[in-house]
């Protein structure tokens, strides 16, 4: 299912299980796959029956899509509207409302949630409950199916233009989950399908993808490549890894680390200048974090972190982001440290950052190397192809500091120069207006390097994977 | 701070004929609602004479009372409940409070014992019991908690009241039910399948507890007061409807075997009265949810308490049977307001046999003409334990492929070993 994106939307997202329930009397596979087909027929007419209700998340909005039933709401008014009823606490509406003001970059979209429920009572007279008592040795088909649909609406739709457009989206999905379950089926085998959003770029917009859950990526490539063609997509990146899968705005990351602080700042303007930024997502690694106490030693191995979360996020490796006690035991294992370094506070340098991005990751990184400060000024070019070619963070050491870079304003015809800095010498919570406010996350000038102090700089590269 | 009980003119009358008409003691049931607001004693009714009993009744048996208040509980839609006990007799007081006190707790200990719904925080434990003698018509009425094993008699007023229920509310709904659980592989057959019931029925009881209840077509805030008995001697019907969604399934196999699987499919009235002291849309819910989870188990509960007939288990054959579930038939009770029993009746049973379970458990007196069977059908059924109507279906399944060449050569030998034994089902061997 593809959405056309626009610049200030509301995004309906619809979610609720469905039982997918059925007796086998034959485990044979034509049998099964047709007692299966029938069951999914069955679900996607309880969909399309009267009984179907979609209530709107934290509200009194309730809707009966399929009876044209509207508590609460006018069916023409437009989706919007629908924010008024939605009763948030105090700490979510302020977080959303500078979300809103400040994410100027990319999508700037809100989220109506939506919970698919059944009615289960009706009008009367009723058929009294009938017991049926089957014997027969057979087998059970128990499952649920996690029904989420993602529709993206515009201002100007209705209410019911966004309800008839889900509900579309649901019987859809319903069918995309009968394919992937009897493809995936192996004997008695069922793999449940499991929807999942991404956000592509333009002009496909947001997504939805239907995937057999427990099964690894790695052995989804053929489908991926698939998808790939289909959405005309370079297939040197991964689009459609589980990593890859959209972050709603209104979700929270229950890991507590901050997401791309970043786009909450005013990128400078440069005459004849354009901004160059990192690609995708991080966290924010910083000192005194997941208690460790690093403070002053620790800003090295923090800036890597910030960039092991990076291929994390984009979904190249599915391992998390290293501690300091692991990324000193990867360097013992290369033999760059003996087996004391473990436990220590020594510090580390763009080498061994590299060094570890290679032996735990997999992936391999370019050194630039600065005899002075006061060169960098001059290295424009080389940062913006970097960012524009890899889009990873960059880690830079030197003098006695280590910080990340995470992207360049820079003039071709004037040579004006500003670097995205994070900084991983803050000690703080994770507040984001502190952080973007006291400049831990912030555009420096070329000052901001030590004049005289040789610099290493460790350029991560993407791997060409889907 | 004793609880203050609200009871129905009626009563008074009943208890009096009582003592007027029998010697000996005379045990009974008191039936009404109890919330945290307000407490009323709406009917009542004396236990049944106990034609087997020892001394011919001279002694209160306290198991038949318990397995009267069992019975009559059932009859009760949701807002009314078995809330006590009383006794008629001339003994000593003190004597006749410690068997009112076993009566009480035997009583609820036997009731809550078939409840599938769980208690809640704001639930009253308290239970009435009332001792009325016969000569002086004094009463005493006291509470016990019966949440608490210790606890003592605390004083309790009893307050005659006309038309206590005559403006109380009704709400009601009908509901669809649909239950579908595998039974095991190998099974004593009828002892396995209440089980597998029984644990079906408690995880659709916290389906329905969870499910979102709508008052009038709206989801009401828990302390918004509904407008029920504003207006004194109308009438109040409130219509309700339940949200539910689906438990979600953590078992790590998808595809499980079974021998076989039982499902209850279709659907019931259910009926709550309220009192009209500005009931809370809260009690609204509780008391919906409670008597649709309880109307639903009392029938699996009823139709697995008669005797089963013991199907041979035959091997390799499907067999299916069907059995309706009795249907719930209210009756009024005469001068109480809007407010109705209702009892089961199964397909084989006449109304005759409910105007005499009305008088032998409730004491009332009713006639057909009085009873509301337009609530629910009962559906047709075939009761076959052949499955000659089953295997055509199957059949025709394993055909078709054949027909369209489609096989592997398994299939073949099973198609031609049903083309010579046309009555018996391919079935692997698993």
């Amino acid at each position: 299912m593809v959405l056309a994106d626009s610049e200030s939307a509301v995004i309906l997202r619809l979610r609720g299980p469905l039982d997918l329930k059925c007796q086998l009397d034959s485990i044979d596979e034509v049998p099964m796959q047709k007692a299966i087909s029938r069951t999914f027929e069955a679900l996607r007419l309880q969909v399309k029956s009267e009984s179907c209700v979609l209530a709107v998340c934290n509200s009194p909005v309730l809707i009966w899509p399929n009876k044209s039933v509207f508590e609460e709401i006018t069916p023409d008014a437009p989706c919007e509207d629908i924010f008024q009823f939605i009763q948030t606490d105090d700490k979510e509406t302020s977080g959303k409302r500078s979300t809103k003001k400040k994410n100027k970059k990319g999508v700037s979209a809100s989220v109506i949630n939506l919970s698919l429920m059944m009615e289960a009572t009706k009008p009367g007279p009723v058929s009294a409950p009938i017991l049926t008592r089957t014997v027969h040795k057979s087998h059970l088909l128990c499952a649920t199916l996690p029904m989420d649909c993602a529709v993206w609406s515009s201002c100007s739709d209705t209410i019911k233009d966004g309800c008839e457009r889900l509900m579309k989206a649901l019987t859809c999905q319903l069918f995309d989950m009968e394919k992937v379950t009897l493809q995936c089926m192996k004997g008695t085998t069922l793999r449940v399908p499991e929807p999942l959003h991404f956000l592509l770029p333009e002009p496909n917009g947001l997504v939805t993808v239907v995937f057999p859950s427990g099964v690894l990526d790695k052995e989804l490539e053929a489908q991926r490549r698939e998808l790939h063609g289909q959405f005309e997509l370079p297939d040197n990146r991964p689009f459609f890894r589980r990593a890859n899968a959209y972050h709603f705005p209104n979700e929270t990351y229950r890991d507590g680390y901050l997401r791309n602080p970043h786009t909450f700042l005013t990128h400078p303007t440069l005459d004849n200048g354009k901004v160059y930024l990192v690609q995708g997502i991080y966290s924010y690694h910083h000192y005194m974090q997941d208690r460790m106490d690093d403070n002053g030693w620790g800003c090295a191995y923090r800036s890597l972190q910030t960039i092991c979360s990076w291929f994390q996020q984009q979904g190249y490796v599915e391992r998390g982001v290293p501690s300091h006690k692991e990324i000193q035991q990867a360097l013992v294992e290369v033999g760059d440290k003996q087996a004391s370094f473990v436990g220590s506070r020594q510090w580390i340098g763009s080498i061994e950052v590299q060094a570890v991005l290679n032996h735990l990751l997999g992936v391999t990184s370019k050194i630039m190397f600065v005899s002075q400060g006061s060169e960098l000024a001059s290295k424009g070019r080389e940062l913006a192809n970097h960012f524009m070619t890899e889009g990873t963070p960059i880690m830079i050491g030197g003098g006695v500091l280590a910080h990340t870079i995470l992207g360049v304003a820079w003039s071709e015809t004037t040579g004006e120069i500003r670097y995205l800095i994070l900084d991983p010498h803050y000690t703080g919570v994770e507040d984001l207006p502190v952080i973007t406010e006291k400049g831990w996350c912030g555009w420096k000038g070329p000052d901001f390097w030590d004049q005289t102090a040789y610099y290493n700089l460790c350029l991560p590269q993407r791997p060409r994977v889907i | 701070m004793g609880r203050s009980y609200i009871v129905e003119d009626d009563v008074e009358g009943y208890l009096s004929r009582l003592c007027s008409l029998l010697a000996g003691p005379v045990t009974g049931l008191l039936i009404g609602q109890s919330t945290v607001q307000r407490d009323f004693v709406v009917m009542t009714t004396r236990t049944p004479q106990n034609d087997e009993s020892a001394d011919g009744g001279k002694s209160v048996d306290k198991e038949w009372v318990s397995e009267h208040a069992r019975q009559v509980s059932r009859m009760l839609p949701g807002g009314l409940s078995v809330l006590g006990v009383f006794i008629i007799s001339e003994s000593d007081a003190k004597d006749t409070l410690t068997t009112l006190r076993q009566l009480v707790f035997s009583v609820e200990n036997l009731i809550s014992s078939e409840r599938l719904w769980t208690p809640a925080d704001d639930d009253v434990t308290d239970c009435v019991t009332l001792h009325v003698n016969p000569k002086t018509r004094k009463t005493v009425c006291r509470t016990f908690d019966v949440k608490d094993p210790k606890s003592v008699a605390k004083p309790a007023d009893w307050k005659y009241q006309s038309g206590v229920c005559s403006s109380w509310a009704t709400v009601s709904c009908c509901l669809s039910v649909d239950l579908m659980v595998p039974l095991p592989e190998n099974m004593a057959f009828t002892r396995n399948m209440n089980d597998c019931l029984k644990e079906e029925l408690k995880v659709w009881a916290q389906q329905i507890e969870r499910g979102v209840c709508l008052i009038d077509g709206k989801k009401l805030p828990e302390d918004s007061e509904l407008k029920a008995g504003q207006k004194k001697n109308v009438r109040q019907t409130i219509s309700a409807q339940l949200l539910i969604t689906p438990d979600v399934q953590t078992a790590a196999d998808v595809v499980q075997r079974c021998g076989g699987c039982v499902s209850v499919r279709g659907a019931i009235h259910s009926r709550v009265f309220l009192h009209s002291n500005k009931p809370k849309a809260k009690l609204a819910e509780k008391l919906l949810k409670r008597d649709i989870v309880s109307t639903v188990a009392t029938r699996v509960q009823m139709l697995l308490e008669e005797p089963q007939k013991q199907t041979e288990e035959n091997k390799g054959r499907k067999q299916t049977e069907q059995t309706c579930l009795p249907r719930r038939v209210f009756c009024p009770v005469k001068s109480s307001g809007p407010l109705s029993v209702c009892d089961y009746q199964f397909s084989d049973e006449g109304l005759s046999e409910m105007i005499d379970r009305f008088k032998e458990m409730l004491d009332m007196d009713a006639a057909e003409e009085d009873l509301d069977a337009t609530r629910e059908i009962i559906a047709e059924v075939v009761e076959s334990e052949a499955t000659e109507e089953e295997e055509p279906a199957e059949e025709n399944e394993m055909l078709d492929p054949w027909r369209n060449n489609y096989i592997g050569v398994a299939m073949a030998t099973a198609v031609a070993l049903l083309a010579l034994a046309a009555s018996i089902v391919y079935l692997s061997d698993v």
